[in-house]
């Protein structure tokens, strides 16, 4: 979170453990990433199949926010924001640009959370209560 | 002489990691109960504070969410459960009207604004019009122009993702002294 890569969002997902489920925050953190493959690969066809279509790459992306959204996906979710602001612009080259910034933060989150889940894991029980920060 | 004094840096760099190691650790460890020790908090408030709330009305409050994005029906649901909610979920606009045209009743409804088949202001809307009116429906969306999509339709409240748990509870206790005063 000091990275700016999750915000408090991530914390409430956290928050949701208990003893039924002591890792729901990993299996929501492994949900979200085959989630958001999905929406990444339909705003890339959306870009390949329908240029300048504003409002299509608007409504694909807008999913793909909420959904960092309620992960609290907080970087990955300002690029979506970025996309969506040149999307009302009509502003092509800026969108191609974000949407390439919102699939490298998004590989970067994955990285991220992989390597805390497995900390988590190799600190045991007690540590699967701290937050490194991220 | 060179073989002796490369062993000592290593095993100075051996002991000296094993000491940081050990440190950090133990700052882990106590962040780590201390962390601990306040879900435990925030988790026994929400149990006590709902269950107080539904002892009265002697079953707990049914909810449905309809939501397409596996994560945010995942939480959603997973916090509903906290809350002692029997929560049921489905993915589009379309399969929560065919439950109420099955008859089934809901206490509150959560729905998500654009999914397949059938969005969730269309649904609200197609609800409201099958005469279930008592229902509480929460619009949830990302995107704060849902607001007036969802009034619109029907809903009583709008909240914007993502929703937070104690938005959650509020609701529900609303829900349940309404289920009391009227049961």
């Amino acid at each position: 979170m000091k990275q700016g890569y999750l915000d408090e969002q991530f914390c409430q997902v956290e928050d949701l453990q208990d003893e039924a489920s002591p890792n729901f925050a990993e299996e929501v953190a492994t949900l979200f990433f085959k989630d958001s493959a999905r929406l990444i690969s339909n705003v890339e066809q959306a870009l390949e199949k329908y240029p300048k279509d504003f409002n299509r790459w608007d409504a694909y992306m807008q999913q793909l926010e909420g959904s960092c959204s309620s992960i609290g996906a907080s970087r990955m979710k300002s690029e979506c924001m970025s996309f969506r602001d040149y999307c009302g612009q009509g502003n092509v080259e800026g969108c191609m640009r974000s949407f390439h910034k919102v699939k490298r933060e998004h590989g970067a989150l994955r990285q991220k959370l992989e390597a805390y889940f497995q900390l988590l894991r190799q600190a045991g029980p007690a540590g699967a209560a701290t937050r490194p920060g991220m | 002489m060179a073989d002796s004094h490369a062993t000592d840096r290593s095993e100075y760099s051996s002991i000296a990691t094993r000491h940081i190691y050990t440190r950090v650790r133990t700052q882990a460890l106590k962040g780590a109960v201390e962390y601990q020790e306040r879900r435990i908090r925030v988790h026994h408030h929400l149990k006590s504070s709902i269950f107080m709330a539904s002892r009265n009305q002697g079953s707990a409050p049914r909810a449905l969410v309809v939501e397409d994005i596996k994560v945010d029906c995942v939480i959603l649901m997973h916090m509903l459960h906290k809350l002692n909610c029997e929560a049921t979920a489905v993915e589009n606009g379309k399969e929560a009207v065919d439950l109420f045209l099955e008859g089934k009743t809901f206490d509150i409804v959560f729905s998500d604004k654009d999914m397949p088949i059938m969005s969730g202001p269309e649904a609200v809307a197609k609800i409201r019009a099958m005469g279930a009116t008592e229902v509480k429906i929460v619009g949830v969306s990302a995107d704060f122009g849902g607001r007036e999509a969802f009034m619109q339709a029907g809903a009583d409240v709008f909240v914007s993702k993502p929703v937070k748990l104690e938005t959650l509870e509020s609701m529900l206790k609303v829900v349940i002294s309404k289920k009391n005063m009227s049961g």
